[in-house]
Formats: structure tokens, C-alpha cells, sequence
């Protein structure tokens, strides 16, 4: 089971990497390698996909900026923040946005594993545990 | 006024709209207290992470596409997608004075409803041991009360000794002992007002100890006073795995805080085994690859360098271990206790067979060793026990052989009823460690063959009495052995002549 488990990351990792040009997740070649599971079906094909998607998740995490509101959030503080993040990273970042009303007022921005965090709700969360 | 508005300024500033950036993960599986973790890719190893509901863990495993956490307190709200993020931070434990008398759980929180402990600092509970230079040799003794042991196996401050033995045999009550002398002497020491006194303080970790049995202990240490010399850290058997091993780095960052300020520190590590054993759940549901026994590679790392933090140090302080570890059927032979003798200085082997026999303590004297030795004793002890366990080795050795045959000449038969003897000297009841004047006085007397008359199992009750005359009726006598640390001639004189008069007023 330890065995067939490495295998199907081993697996997943490489078709990732046949995924990614320059850097940046390609469709043509996602669409490929979907099209070389479905022709060769190879042994745990489900498992092989699942993780091969979670990787590319990952990846596409990074590239884009998602940016969740209580308020509305105009075209050119959008814009800004794409500006400021793909200097940051130095890959190009585009932005998605999310109304999000437990934040109360402010902005989260989240690229990848970091998050930016400016609203009042996590301010009031920081100052519930400084009391 | 001015103050009032300069805290809601402080408050304002507080609230500013500084975007705050923090590295996120989610929980991909949770189980036994340990987490494995999508994202974190900023997770620094050991690092602490905080999980929702207040709830602490440390990265442990930082693997290419997830990281492994073992979480410290209540893992029950916590579920799959939750989201964590990192600190920045190591593990850390209030350290300080504040602490002594307190039992805390393995992260430093009170654990006793004394409320809350005022302590100042913190000290990370991962810490790299003293290095070479900053140590220095052991020569300062650290009396258990124990007259086996202050005589044959010696403990110095700084020191690592081992007690090792089965379930039962009275390992515990050895390291009850020893923090109650030290509670003892604490007491005379800062009494006497003698401004070179060093006090030593105390800590008792106990790891998957049963509740109760941490209740008893408490109760004992409050009984005999010591518990306000003395810092508890409980990591229960009712506990997660997570708690049980960092609990011993915690009691050793709180040691720590004594011997870099100047100060000496006992620390008890109740038991090893069953770290090791939490250590094992641990890094096999981590999917660390396992060894002999099944404990992963590093379980030897795990103990060394817990107890290479022991140390004195050049200048500053020191802190003595005794780690406990429990064998099964005496097998000393074991996978962790022969790891752990390789790493301490010593063991104190305690014998089932010794202990059925009502010999209490229940040494082996034969397979207990302190590798630091005479030079951990104050010569007064070397003076009256220098040759006690030699007499004793060679009691075993003719006893052995004694069981074969009935005619014996007088020098073995007088070396058997010298060993006897001795055997029953230093039979002690549990909590009631003796001063180590007290040990040099009845050990003088027995070298002097005051004993020799008496049955030996009268001898007990024989050295009862004696330890009652000295400590009622000589106590000027006691308080010069005890400043002098030396028998001159005119302290054996005077030695002598109180022992006669013990022995002219004693009927068997």
C-alpha cells in the first residue's frame, strides 16, 4: 500500500512538472496530460489525478490573488493589488474577488499559503486575545 | 486624564489598517494529536503553530507536499479544511521563581486552580545544550538523603544518574527523597544565613504518570514541605502523545532558568520509558520510518540531548538530572534503558528480588555505578564509607557461597556478619532522607564496630535509635560535622565518645 502510494505521487509530481512551462501552469498541457490518463489509464488513475490536481491547485494558488471584501472593492484597487503582488512574487498575478461579510470592513488578500489581512474582524480577533 | 487618552490613542494605533501578513495552511487529516497539513510553506521546523480554538502545534515533519504537526491541548473541535497558521515562533515556557511550588501542564499553564503564575520570562523548550567550554567538572555533591546512595553512589550537582529498575521496585520515592533533602537543606542552609549557601531547587516531570499517582506525590512533597522548593510538570496518561513528549523539554527549560542564573536546579524525569513510548505513537502516525522495537531512528537523539542540557557551568549554576526509566523483568538489556545508561554519568539499579526481601532501598550495589565518583562526596563521607562497597561486594560474593556449606572460618564469618550489618544500615523508610551528618555519624559508628554486638536484625531499630540520640542530644556535634565536612582527630574524638555514650545508654 506504502509502495503503490509512492508511486501514484511519483506519478502525479511528474505530470505536474510536464504541466508547468515557464513557470506557469499551461492549459494545452494540462489538457494533454488529461488526455494521456484517459488513452493509457495507468494503475490507480483516480488517485494519480486527484493529486496531480491538488498540485496544480497549488500552482494556480500562487498566480492568483483573491481578494475577499465586506464592501466593494473598485477596478482600480484591484488593479493595484495585482501590481503590487506581481512585483512582490515576481510572476504575473491576476486578482479574483469574493464578498465576504464576516470581515465586517476591510480587505483579505490571499496568494497562495499567504494571506494579507486588513479588516476589522481580525483586528477585533487581535484584540479579544491582547485583553 | 492625559493617561486615559493616551491608552484609547495606544488602542487606536492598535486598530490601524496595517495589512498583517501571516502564512496559512489547512488541515488535511487529523488523528491521536497529530495533524498533517496543506500549505504552511513558509513553516520553519519546530516552529509553533496555531490551530483554531486556541489550540498549539509544532511542525515536526516538513515534507515536500504537506507538513506534519503534533498539537498541544484539545484537538476535539478541530476538523479536516480548518485553518492554521504559523507563528513565527519557537515553543516557549514561563521559567522563573514564580513557578516553584505550581504544578503546570507541559506548556507552563497552571494546572493546580492556584490561578494564574506570575512569571516575567519565557525560555524556548527546544534549546541546544551547553557547549564544551562552558561547562565545568562535577565536584559539588548533591545529597539524596539516601545512605546508600550519599555513600557508594555518590550524586554531584550537574550531574546525570539513572535510576533505573521494574515497576515497583521504588524509583519514584528515590527522587521524592532526594527533593525532599533538598527541601531540607534549602531550609537549614538559608537559615544558617551563610551567604555561600546555594539552595537547590527542583523539578518533577512526570510523563503518562497515572493522575492519582501525581496527586500522591504532590501530597507528599506538601507534607514534607519541599513543594515550595519545588516546580511540577504533569503530563499525564490522560494527555495526548503531544503533551507526554515535549513535557521533558519544558521541565528542562524551566531547569534551565535556575543554571543560567546562578542558581542550582534538581530535575526529575518520571519516567523516560514512557516518553519514548509517546515519542514511538508519535512519529509512527507521522509515518517516520520505524527501527528495533519499532522507535524511529532518532529515539536516541531524543534522550540526549534532554539530558546533555543538564550541566554545571563555568561561573553560573548547574542542573542535576536523574531521569527514571522502568524495565521489564530486569532486563537492563533493552533497547531505550541501555541507550540511557550510555548517555548518563551513572545508574542507580533497583532490584525486585531486594526490594521482596525488605531490603529498602532496593540497590543493587553491584550494578549501580556513578561515573563521577569520590570526587562528588565531601570527605567526611569517604572518610566513614570509603570502603562500604567493597565490604559489601565481597558480603555478596561469600554469602553466595556461604549457602553451600556450614563450616566457616572466623575472618569470613566476620566478614558476613560485617556485610549483614551494613545490609540493614541502610534500610530506610520511604521520605525520610537523612542528613548527611546523620549518615557520617552512623556510618562511624558501624566502622568502629558499634553495631557489631547487636542482632542484625536488631540493627534497624538500633540505627533508629542512634539517628534519634544524635539528632536530640548531639546536635552541636552534628552542626560541626556538618560545617567541617572533615573528621580531624578531635571530631572523631568526639565522635567516639558520643557514640559510647549512645552505647551505655542503648539495651538491645
Amino acid at each position: 500500500m506504502a509502495a503503490a502510494a509512492k508511486q501514484i505521487q511519483l506519478l502525479a509530481r511528474q505530470l505536474f512538472k510536464l504541466s508547468v512551462v515557464d513557470g506557469v501552469v499551461s492549459p494545452d498541457r494540462v489538457a494533454g496530460v488529461l488526455q494521456y490518463i484517459e488513452k493509457s489509464a495507468p494503475a490507480h488513475s483516480v488517485l494519480a489525478l486527484k493529486a496531480y490536481r491538488r498540485l496544480i491547485a497549488t500552482e494556480l494558488a500562487k498566480s492568483e490573488a483573491l481578494v475577499e471584501h465586506a464592501g466593494a472593492v473598485t477596478a482600480p484597487a484591484l488593479g493595484a493589488i495585482a501590481t503590487s503582488m506581481t512585483q512582490k512574487y515576481g510572476r504575473p498575478i491576476t486578482t479574483a474577488t469574493r464578498a465576504n461579510p464576516k470581515l465586517l470592513a476591510g480587505l483579505r488578500v490571499r496568494v497562495g499559503d499567504d494571506v494579507y489581512e486588513s479588516s476589522v474582524s481580525s483586528q477585533l480577533a487581535t484584540l479579544s486575545v491582547s485583553v | 486624564m492625559s493617561t486615559v487618552l493616551e491608552q484609547i490613542e495606544q488602542q487606536i494605533a492598535k486598530l490601524s489598517t496595517k495589512a498583517v501578513k501571516k502564512n496559512t495552511g489547512n488541515i488535511r487529516t487529523i488523528a491521536d494529536g497529530v495533524a498533517k497539513i496543506d500549505g504552511l510553506s513558509d513553516v520553519m521546523y519546530n516552529e509553533m503553530v496555531a490551530f483554531p480554538g486556541g489550540a498549539i502545534g509544532i511542525a515536526l515533519n516538513l515534507e515536500e507536499s504537506e507538513v506534519g504537526c503534533v498539537i498541544l491541548g484539545d484537538v476535539s473541535q478541530l476538523k479536516e479544511g480548518d485553518e492554521v497558521q504559523t507563528t513565527g515562533k519557537l515553543l516557549s515556557v514561563p521559567v522563573g521563581k514564580a513557578l516553584l511550588g505550581r504544578v503546570v501542564d507541559a506548556l507552563g499553564n497552571p494546572a493546580d486552580g492556584k490561578g494564574p503564575i506570575d512569571s516575567k520570562e519565557t525560555y524556548p523548550v527546544e534549546r541546544i545544550a551547553p557547549g564544551i567550554m562552558a561547562r565545568k567538572s562535577v565536584n559539588q555533591p548533591l545529597f539524596t538523603g539516601i545512605m546508600a546512595i550519599d555513600s557508594m553512589i555518590p550524586i554531584g550537582r550537574g550531574q546525570r544518574e539513572l535510576i533505573i529498575g521494574d515497576r515497583g521496585t521504588g524509583k519514584t520515592t528515590i527522587a521524592i527523597d532526594t527533593i525532599i533533602n533538598q527541601a531540607k537543606i534549602n531550609k537549614v542552609g538559608l537559615a544558617s544565613g551563610d551567604a555561600k549557601f546555594r539552595p537547590v531547587y527542583s523539578i518533577y516531570v512526570a510523563i503518562g504518570q497515572k493522575s492519582s499517582n501525581v496527586v500522591r506525590t504532590v501530597a507528599a512533597l506538601e507534607a514534607a514541605g519541599a513543594l515550595e522548593f519545588t516546580v511540577i510538570v504533569a503530563a499525564t496518561a490522560a494527555d495526548n502523545p503531544a503533551n507526554q513528549y515535549i513535557a521533558p523539554y519544558s521541565g528542562a527549560a524551566i531547569g534551565e532558568w535556575f543554571m543560567e542564573n546562578g542558581m542550582d536546579a534538581l530535575i526529575v524525569y518520571d519516567d523516560l520509558s514512557k516518553h519514548a513510548v509517546a515519542y514511538r505513537q508519535i512519529s509512527l502516525i507521522l509515518k517516520r520510518p520505524s527501527g528495533r522495537e519499532a522507535y524511529p531512528g532518532d529515539v536516541f537523539y531524543l534522550h540526549s540531548r534532554l539530558l546533555e542540557r543538564a550541566a554545571r557551568l563555568d561561573g553560573k549554576g548547574s542542573l542535576t538530572a536523574l531521569p527514571i526509566i522502568e524495565t521489564l523483568a530486569g532486563d537492563v538489556s533493552a533497547y531505550i534503558p541501555t541507550n540511557v545508561i550510555s548517555i548518563t554519568d551513572g545508574q542507580i539499579f533497583l532490584e525486585t528480588d531486594l526490594f521482596n526481601q525488605g531490603i529498602r532501598p532496593a540497590v543493587s550495589v553491584g550494578l549501580s555505578v556513578s561515573r563521577v565518583g569520590s570526587s562528588a562526596q565531601i570527605k567526611a563521607t569517604k572518610q566513614v564509607g570509603g570502603k562500604l562497597k567493597g565490604e559489601l561486594a565481597q558480603f555478596r560474593e561469600l554469602a553466595a557461597f556461604a549457602q553451600f556449606g556450614s563450616d566457616l572460618d572466623a575472618k569470613t564469618k566476620a566478614q558476613l556478619d560485617r556485610g549483614a550489618r551494613i545490609v540493614e544500615l541502610f534500610k530506610q523508610p520511604a521520605f525520610s532522607p537523612s542528613p548527611i551528618e546523620l549518615q557520617v555519624s552512623v556510618l562511624f559508628a558501624m566502622q568502629k564496630g558499634f553495631f557489631d554486638p547487636i542482632d542484625a536484625k536488631k540493627v534497624v531499630v538500633a540505627a533508629a535509635n542512634m539517628k534519634n540520640f544524635f539528632t536530640t542530644r548531639k546536635d552541636a556535634l552534628l552542626t560541626e560535622i556538618r560545617t567541617k565536612a572533615a573528621l580531624d582527630k578531635d571530631l572523631e574524638a568526639k565522635l567516639q565518645a558520643a557514640c559510647d555514650d549512645w552505647k551505655s545508654g542503648y539495651t538491645a
